[in-house]
């Protein structure tokens, strides 16, 4: 018989199915969840069925020790996601041809679209030198944010010294590894700062122009011009040292962007999947998803913006 | 009041209270970004995009107050 065009393009009883599964889904989840043991109290479900309350950990546990260095479980994550990234573009371009197969042409396209982000932002010839740190935060931080995603992978558990703790857990959740991240893309754009611009990059923070011009216009006479650029030079002074303490804000902003949006998101599908657990879990797994995109996207993005603006300073006046 | 129960409060509010300016803020985010795309239906990408790179940068004044309601409740 052929297939009768049911819903969504399958046929009616493949169709069917899937409902039953997701309601079957959906009742046990709510009465295993928090939900169903305060409606119903105790079902006697079996025991891989029931979800105990988490006990979210902020600091990330220690596994092991390589001789006095503590080796972190969020450290351990942070080297599979280095090997999963060096393997995924090291067997891509391993024989590269002009019309690329399918494997060669995903990586084309993951390249395209960091490289055509860069030049949209920031021109084409910096757009090209920014590239690099720019695609290496943005995979990076992406990679991590996904590999902590993977089914399972939170629940392998392995004693330590400090009793159980989880052997991956993903490097955004710890605050030192953002925190890096924040200081590597602060040095970055000074350094392309001082490297385009040459030492007058800091006249940005000191702002003495102003100042010094109207005191010269003093002592050649013209006391009103003076005077009003004085008045002028010192409140340049001042912007420029709120420019110096937003750079370094940047830094404590940029930490707990990535820190916050990463732990929040642990801790929500925590409870989620303590309330209800396959069905709650649905949704938030895609927001987590897409939250995790997002947040390196921002990440680079930022980056690259500030760059931006050292390397072609605004300029107010002129 | 006890300091367990000054912790909790201090959490509910601290997050309660963060939440009302990047709300506001991603609300009119929003607006902005659907008349843009309403007098023209070509940018959408465009608009779409920086759209959502606004929404982060607001959502992370919000997230800065989630993150003061987790060290008050897990680790102080």
């Amino acid at each position: 018989m052929a297939k009768k065009k049911g819903c969504l393009g399958c046929s009616f009883p493949v169709a069917i199915v899937v409902v039953l599964v997701i309601l079957a889904i959906g009742v046990v989840s709510l009465l295993s969840g928090a939900f169903g043991s305060s409606l119903f109290g105790d079902l006697g479900l079996p025991e891989w069925l029931s979800v105990s309350v988490p006990h979210p950990e902020l600091p990330a546990a220690t596994i092991f020790h390589i001789g006095s260095i503590p080796i972190t479980n969020t450290m351990i994550t942070a080297w599979i996601t280095i090997i999963v990234l060096v393997a995924f573009f090291y067997f891509g371009t391993r024989n590269m041809k002009l019309i690329p197969g399918r494997y060669q042409m995903i990586i084309e396209s993951v390249i395209g679209y960091i490289l055509g982000l860069c030049q949209d932002i920031a021109g084409e010839k910096y757009g090209r030198k920014f590239f690099a740190i720019v695609a290496t935060i943005f995979l990076f931080v992406i990679t991590n944010a996904w590999i902590s995603l993977i089914p399972g992978i939170g629940s392998i558990i392995v004693h330590t010294a400090e009793g159980e703790a989880e052997l991956f857990r993903g490097v955004n959740t710890d605050i030192n590894f953002p925190l890096a991240l924040a200081l590597v893309s602060f040095v970055f754009v000074e350094y392309w700062g001082i490297k385009t611009l040459g030492i007058k990059y800091f006249t940005k923070f000191l702002n003495t122009r102003k100042l010094t011009s109207s005191i010269c216009k003093l002592f050649k006479g013209d006391i009103k011009g003076g005077l009003s650029g004085i008045f002028y030079g010192i409140i340049d002074i001042f912007i420029g040292l709120i420019e110096l303490l937003s750079e370094l804000m940047r830094i404590i902003s940029f930490t707990f962007r990535l820190f916050g949006n990463m732990t929040g998101g642990e801790i929500l599908m925590l409870m989620m999947v303590f309330l209800a657990p396959f069905l709650l879990a649905i949704p938030f797994y895609g927001l987590e998803l897409l939250v995790g995109f997002i947040q390196a996207l921002v990440f680079s993005s930022l980056t690259l913006v500030f760059a931006n603006i050292a390397v072609n300073p605004a300029h107010a006046e002129e | 009041m006890d300091a367990e129960a000054m912790k909790m409060l201090a959490a509910g509010i601290s997050m309660g209270f963060g939440a009302f300016g990047p709300g506001i803020g991603i609300g009119i985010l929003g607006y902005g970004a659907v008349q843009a795309v309403a007098r023209n239906p070509e940018a959408r990408g465009q608009i779409f995009t920086n759209m959502i790179f606004a929404i982060a940068l607001a959502e992370a004044v919000a997230i800065y107050a989630l993150v003061v309601s987790i060290i008050l409740l897990f680790v102080v």
